[in-house]
């Protein structure tokens, strides 16, 4: 897979800050991904981080139009929840925002920037009636709440079977009489503005963590002072070998830097006994979405967010005006690029 | 503890962590009987304001019956044979009378239609009927006298004794803890009155340093106060009616008591005692004073002129020794032996104080302490108004039987109003104000609109204590905390400010006794064994080997065996046999067995222990937690019994069962129990700093959360509530208790404790903007208002300031009442009410409710209703005392984060805790942590750990190492800005945030010109007025230090009330200008020769002619600038 196009052409006058960033997957889900982020620095890494929280646009609801709402939860109240339900986006790049459409005038009857949704319940029984998620009816499948259209496409794969304790996201509860009748227009919008928008349930990154046991060290320790040292950290970082009683590595990511081990090394007065360091160049990132896209979307799109915002810094020396602007900014810029 | 239980005990501490190992299985069972279960048990049958319900079901069901009894004839005074007298009285279920229907009332319908809950008071009467020639006697059941404002939840209210599911086809939110009343459309709760006990000796030292006998004495008929006080070695008796101290001797020998022999005698042998004795003695002979008529005549020049009386002089003295001196001291016909020795033995009390300083009474002790709850209050009120009912209907009587010419029979019962007692109870409890003439009682703001801000406002409203001192005094006795208070009153919970220490809260077991029928008591006393006071001789009093007897304040007599006689009387009161609220203490230094049945005595339930062994066992608690027994079988059972303060100081009282000694004689239920309510949701409050825990008690009031079940019912005037409420993740056992996790007022936030931004100083707190996006800290205000009358905003509506709420058209002319059809469409005049709301505020008419007041008018109520998300500036506050306001909001991505991927809601400024010391908040951060990881509570119950309510710091560090945390709950994080891990491990986890009431919406103001106040012209104060912000005294100071003086030239005139003036350089005064003839004139002067002109703030100017009209010129001299 191709690197994230940071860094320019290189070359000119000033140092290269060229890099070729490599990226491993090391797991892949539709909602959950791993994957190792090599040969570049933190700015990079992080500027990727921050991308996908808040600048990936995804779908949600936005303007709701309450008709009936004989519900305990007042109409906000309502609107809040709705807004915070996940639709699926796969589409959302393509889409416009709504502030950009032209080809409407913001009242939703717009098909580049907005899709409605219709909610119509009302309890007849005596037993209270959960409105939920799969209660949104859109014309549109593609921009089905995101349990809604997991599940349908779980039950198409257990032939037609849906399982009623999963009902989908509890928007209300009613009581017999009550109703619930409202309009919906979900808009196109990054997390940024709203955290609705955020497709990120889960984004973080850490350094690579490189170990270094001193074995000479290590081997004058009792067999339960390995134990216990090994104990001392809170993760399952170290582990000792049955058959030689040695102490090994068995998990270097799930080191927190919490330098336990270490304090521990020094508190049996061995010192040195495990050297720890952070590998500046290298790092494991774990993206959570909240299925609005699915994490493998969330980071290929984060991707083309970054370029295109790169390329407006970078479309934007064209214009002299943005000289007197932007001054050392654009200067320093230019001094990378060229 | 089995030793199952105690192993899963052991488990749930340590986090699963302890094994069973031979060492834990060889171990000896443990004693220690978990007796929290008692509680539970306990708040079931009193309650948590279950000592008002008490109290007013004492009232309704006894002391109102007593009341009538002792008023129950009222007789015309010109024809005796005609009277009426009352033969029951009862208080029927709450409804009211619509056309002539009994229509039944509920708490709720009162609360939205605002009227009063009150029920019909009924007697039955018989009563004379006919003229002055023939009568009839006739009886009749069921007569109204009277409407009773009824507490909620007493025995009289519809709520009693309903499931939840009555309470909520009521519209009553089970949580509810009632004690209050609702008086036309308001929840008023009387508040507890803290008051020094009635008919009890205090020897104290007045601001003199004299030393003082006082006794405030307190019957049905009077209320009196008698001092006695020793000057110059003297003693004398202050009483109100004399008008100037008398001799004490004088006073012995004017009740009889002629013999100064009998009067050392009665005071005791001692020679200390007739040494200081001597003085007084002296003073009486040397005024010759030998016998009882001496006496009287000279008390008789000592009268108060104010008193009038019909009796002849020499019976005057005496009716006041008869009735106002010792007022409480029984006595029949002429025989004051009683009161002579009751005065004897407050004077040997006093000479023991003077003799040795230890034996003052302390006035701050809660043992000399009587509560006054709303069932006396309500008691005195209805005395009183009884009372004037039944003189109202003497006088009407004496009216019509004056008459010559009558139609109607003479019959008492037409002239019995019931508006009387109606209108009194319900002024008195809705204003506040407690009038009665006959006791000279006026108290102000004793009943007060009940809080409703959050669950635990009302809770904390309702065990409230209002002090019996004003505030003003700069006295530090009564405001400190007193020993006795343990587990009687909140050590925590008392406001700040003026009233700290004054106000005080109820514990969570207090319970404060009522009434008891003292009759058979005093019986059992004697056959007790307790030699009555007739038959002693005054030698005899005091015998060394016998102790005096006193019951509520009365002397008995004396008991030979006093300690075989307290034993005695607390195994009856431990079998049932006399009220478990009896209390028996015997003071050794005083040489008395006091017993107390009195009411208004604050107690606690402690478990007995014989010989250091806990009565209360295993089996016990299981069979409480079948369901087999309830907490009142063990108290009948004698396994607990209820001690009030004084008897508290006979008890040898141990902590845990395991701390107890032989000699032990009780054991403490729960510590948590000595703190009160709003304490009680501080996890861990002993180990803060103790005024973080008071700052939070005030604090967990203004908290928003859910206020109760019916909330959405009701139309409060201002209601705060939480979007999303959760329980703490560290919660106490109080707070599962009080059910504040069921109607919680705060979030569980994420907290990183570090500096983040600079907008962190001072407190503030720095905020995730994405959790506030999903709902952190979002909130309701709703605001009711009330209008009269119709085109209506209908519900769900948004409205904005100006706009219209009701589109009502009145008539032009309201005083000729016609007929509303005579009327056309001319007649009426638009009279729209609109919306005033803060601009750029976008409210919704949540609810409108149409219902009729109580003349049938109609009556509209809007409740409009805004959702709030924090802004910069809104007030947030942790449990532990440590409020702050929102500094910023940061995006999520600049928020720092763990490699987990968790960020934090807020963060928060290291530099708050080393000066705050509030290590409690730390746990709490590692117990949320721990909490979170593992799914489960933990707990934080004050004094917890060795009991097990409170989790460990080892046992929650093991849970974090468990779950790969570290055990000091500190994170590696990195920077969200820059993506570097930041230099320190950051202590990170979920602490309870409460939202407070003050959010910068409300108080934000600012203004560049506006609105001036019409007679000085100078902009109008305060932000409801659009007022200006004002440049005070001491900015000005500032201003003419710095020299600025055009600036205050700016600020003072130009900007506030500048005025033009004519100044007449001849006479200074101000003259006028003429705009007919253009030109300036000086109305004194009556020409226009030499006017300036000149600029005045017109304050100034208004000032000037405010002086001159008082006759004082003032002159303006004028120079050439």
């Amino acid at each position: 897979m191709e690197g994230a196009g940071g860094g320019g052409s290189g070359g000119g006058s000033g140092v290269s800050y060229q890099r070729f960033p490599r990226v491993r997957i090391r797991e892949m889900k539709d909602e959950y991904m791993k994957f190792e982020l090599r040969d570049t620095d933190a700015s990079m890494a992080n500027a990727l981080r921050r991308v996908m929280l808040s600048e990936v646009p995804t779908i949600a609801i936005d303007l709701v139009e309450i008709e009936v709402n004989s519900s305990v939860l007042n109409d906000e109240f309502i609107a809040h929840r709705l807004g915070l339900i996940p639709l699926c986006s796969e589409r959302a790049m393509e889409m416009r925002f709504s502030r950009d459409c032209d080809a409407c005038d913001g009242d939703g009857e717009c098909p580049y920037c907005s899709i409605e949704f219709q909610l119509n319940v009302r309890c007849d029984s005596d037993q209270t009636l959960d409105v939920t998620s799969a209660d949104l009816h859109c014309h549109d499948h593609r921009f089905l709440p995101v349990d809604v259209a997991q599940r349908a496409l779980a039950a198409e794969a257990a032939g037609g079977y849906d399982a009623p304790e999963q009902r989908g996201i509890i928007i209300v509860k009613l009581r017999r009489g009550q109703e619930l009748r409202l309009r919906a227009i979900a808009r196109k919008g990054i997390g940024k503005d709203h955290a609705k928008w955020s497709p990120g349930a889960t984004v973080t990154f850490m350094y690579e963590p490189e170990i270094h046991i001193n074995e000479e060290l290590m081997e004058t320790l009792t067999h339960n002072e390995k134990l216990s040292w090994i104990e001392s950290s809170p993760t399952k970082v170290f582990d000792l070998d049955p058959k030689t009683d040695q102490v090994i590595v068995a998990d270097p990511e799930a080191y927190t830097y919490d330098e336990e081990v270490i304090k521990k090394a020094e508190a049996i007065g061995k010192p040195g006994l495990v050297e720890i360091y952070a590998r500046e160049d290298s790092f494991i990132f774990t993206v959570e979405s909240t299925g609005a896209i699915p994490a493998y979307q969330m980071v290929m799109n984060a991707i083309e967010v970054l370029k295109q915002k790169l390329d407006a810094v970078r479309l934007s020396d064209d214009i002299q005006d943005n000289d007197d602007q932007f001054g050392d900014l654009t200067r320093n810029i230019q001094g990378a690029a060229l | 503890m089995d030793p199952q239980r105690s192993d899963r005990f052991q488990e749930d501490c340590l986090g699963n962590g302890a094994k069973v190992t031979l060492k834990s299985l060889a171990a000896p069972v443990k004693s220690q009987v978990d007796k929290f279960q008692l509680l539970p048990a306990f708040l079931k049958v009193r309650g948590l304001v279950k000592q008002h319900i008490d109290s007013f079901n004492y009232f309704v069901n006894s002391d109102i019956k007593k009341i009538m009894k002792a008023n129950d004839l009222i007789v015309c005074p010109y024809e005796p044979s005609l009277y009426l007298r009352y033969t029951n009285v009862y208080i029927d279920e709450p409804s009211v009378e619509v056309d002539f229907v009994k229509e039944k009332l509920t708490p709720h319908q009162c609360r939205l239609s605002d009227r009063t809950y009150s029920a019909p008071i009924k007697v039955d009467v018989e009563y004379t009927m006919g003229n002055q020639v023939s009568k009839t006697l006739v009886q009749k059941k069921d007569v109204v006298i009277g409407r009773m404002p009824i507490m909620l939840r007493s025995s009289c209210c519809v709520l009693n004794g309903k499931d939840e599911a009555e309470l909520a086809r009521l519209g009553e939110c089970p949580l509810d803890p009632g004690g209050y009343f609702i008086v036309k459309g308001t929840e008023k709760v009387i508040l507890i009155q803290e008051q020094l006990s009635k008919n009890r000796i205090i020897i104290d030292a007045d601001s003199k340093g004299r030393v003082t006998a006082s006794v405030t004495s307190s019957t049905h008929e009077t209320k009196s106060k008698t001092v006695f006080f020793m000057e110059k070695e003297k003693i004398y008796l202050q009483l109100n009616q004399f008008n100037k101290p008398i001799p004490v001797m004088v006073v012995m020998k004017a009740m009889g008591m002629e013999s100064d022999q009998e009067i050392v005698q009665m005071v005791g042998r001692d020679p200390r005692y007739s040494s200081l004795l001597l003085p007084s003695l002296q003073e009486c002979a040397g005024a010759r004073i030998y016998t009882q008529k001496q006496a009287l005549d000279f008390l008789e020049a000592k009268i108060r002129i104010l008193v009038k009386s019909k009796l002849v002089n020499f019976d005057r003295a005496k009716s006041i020794l008869f009735d106002v001196f010792l007022a409480h001291v029984p006595i029949t016909k002429d025989n004051f032996r009683p009161k002579c020795i009751y005065t004897a033995v407050m004077l040997r009390r006093m000479m023991d104080a003077i003799l040795n300083a230890d034996t003052f009474d302390d006035r701050d002790y809660v043992g000399n302490k009587r509560l006054e709850l709303s069932g006396q209050l309500v008691s005195l009120l209805f005395e009183d108004l009884f009372k004037s009912t039944n003189y109202a209907a003497v006088e009407s009587m004496n009216k019509v039987y004056n008459k010559t010419s009558r139609s109607s029979p003479l019959d008492f019962l037409r002239f019995i109003r019931n508006d009387l007692i109606t209108n009194g109870l319900e002024k008195a409890i809705s204003t506040g104000n407690w009038d009665l003439k006959r006791f000279k009682m006026h108290r102000k703001g004793v009943s007060q609109v009940l809080s409703r801000l959050s669950y635990i406002a009302s809770l904390g409203h309702m065990t409230r204590i209002s002090p019996q001192f004003e505030k003003t005094r700069k006295v530090s006795g009564p405001r400190a905390l007193q020993p006795s208070q343990w587990g009687m009153l909140c050590p925590c919970d008392t406001p700040e400010g003026e009233a700290c220490g004054l106000t005080k809260n109820l514990a969570l077991m207090t319970h404060v006794t009522t009434d008891e029928e003292e009759g058979p008591l005093i019986s059992l006393c004697y056959s007790l064994g307790v030699e009555d006071l007739a038959l002693l001789s005054g030698e005899e009093l005091h015998a060394s080997n016998s102790f005096l007897v006193i019951f509520n304040g009365l002397i008995l007599g004396k008991h030979r065996l006093p300690q075989h006689f307290a034993n005695a009387m607390r195994k009856l009161r431990r079998s049932g046999k006399i009220g478990e609220f009896v209390s028996i203490f015997v003071n050794e230094k005083q040489r008395c067995v006091y017993v107390a049945s009195d009411g208004g005595r604050v107690c606690r339930p402690l478990v007995i222990a014989d010989k250091g062994v806990s009565r209360v066992k295993e089996h016990h608690m299981k069979e409480l937690q079948d369901g087999v027994r309830t907490f009142d079988d063990f108290l009948h059972e004698g396994l607990i019994e209820y001690l009030d303060v004084n008897e508290e100081n006979n008890a040898l009282i141990a902590l845990y069962e395991g701390d107890a000694e032989p000699e032990t004689t009780h054991i403490e239920i729960e510590p948590f129990t000595i703190l009160g309510v709003c304490a009680g949701l501080i996890p861990y409050p002993h180990h803060n700093q103790s005024p973080r825990n008071t700052y939070q008690c005030a604090m967990g009031k203004q908290a928003m959360g859910n206020i109760a079940y019916n909330q959405w019912k009701r139309m409060d005037t201002l209601l705060y509530l939480l979007v999303y409420p959760q329980r703490p993740l560290l919660t106490t056992k109080s707070i599962e208790l009080v059910g504040f996790d069921k109607l919680g007022a705060g979030q569980n936030a994420t907290v990183a404790v570090m500096s983040y931004s600079g907008y962190d100083i001072e407190d503030a707190i720095v905020m995730n903007k994405s959790s506030l996006d999903r709902g952190f800290g979002r909130c309701i205000c709703s605001v009711s208002r009330i209008l009269d009358a119709d085109g209506i905003a209908a519900p769900g509506e948004i409205i904005r300031n100006h706009d219209l709420f009701v589109n009502k058209h009145s008539p032009k002319i309201i005083r000729d009442q016609t007929k509303p059809g005579d009327l056309r469409a001319t007649d009426y005049k638009p009279t729209p009410v609109t919306y005033k709301g803060p601009e750029g505020e976008t409210t919704v008419v949540d609810r409108v409710v149409l219902t009729t007041d109580v003349n049938n008018k109609l009556c509209i109520k809007f409740l409009v209703r805004h959702t709030r998300r924090p802004e910069v500036g809104d007030k947030f506050s942790s449990r532990h005392g440590q409020k702050g306001v929102c500094g910023t909001i940061v995006q999520q991505e600049d928020f720092p984060f763990s490699e987990r991927g968790i960020c934090p809601d807020l963060i928060m400024n290291p530099h708050g805790y080393p000066s705050r010391m509030t290590i409690g908040k730390m746990i709490e951060l590692l117990g949320g942590k721990a909490g979170v990881s593992n799914g489960k509570f933990h707990y934080g119950s004050a004094f917890g750990e060795p009991s097990g309510h409170a989790d460990r710091v080892e046992a929650i560090s093991e849970t974090l190492v468990k779950h790969g945390f570290s055990y000091s709950g500190k994170d590696f994080i990195y920077s969200g800005i820059t993506g570097y891990p930041l230099q320190a491990y950051i202590f990170m986890g979920p602490i309870y945030y409460q939202k407070l009431k003050h959010m910068v919406l409300d108080k934000m103001h600012a203004r560049a010109r506006g609105p001036r106040v019409t007679l000085t012209r100078q902009p109008t104060e305060g932000r409801s007025r659009d007022g200006g912000l004002r440049l005070g005294e001491m900015e000005r100071d500032c201003l003419i230090a710095y020299g600025a003086s055009m600036l205050i030239y700016e600020r003072l005139m130009l900007s506030s009330d500048p005025y033009q003036v004519q100044v007449c350089r001849t006479c200074g005064l101000l003259g006028y200008y003429n705009h007919k003839l253009k030109t300036a004139v000086c109305s004194t002067c009556k020409n226009g020769d030499s006017i300036s002109t000149l600029k005045l703030p017109y304050a100034c100017k208004l000032l000037f002619q405010e002086l001159q009209s008082m006759n004082v010129v003032p002159r303006l001299k004028l120079t050439e600038a």
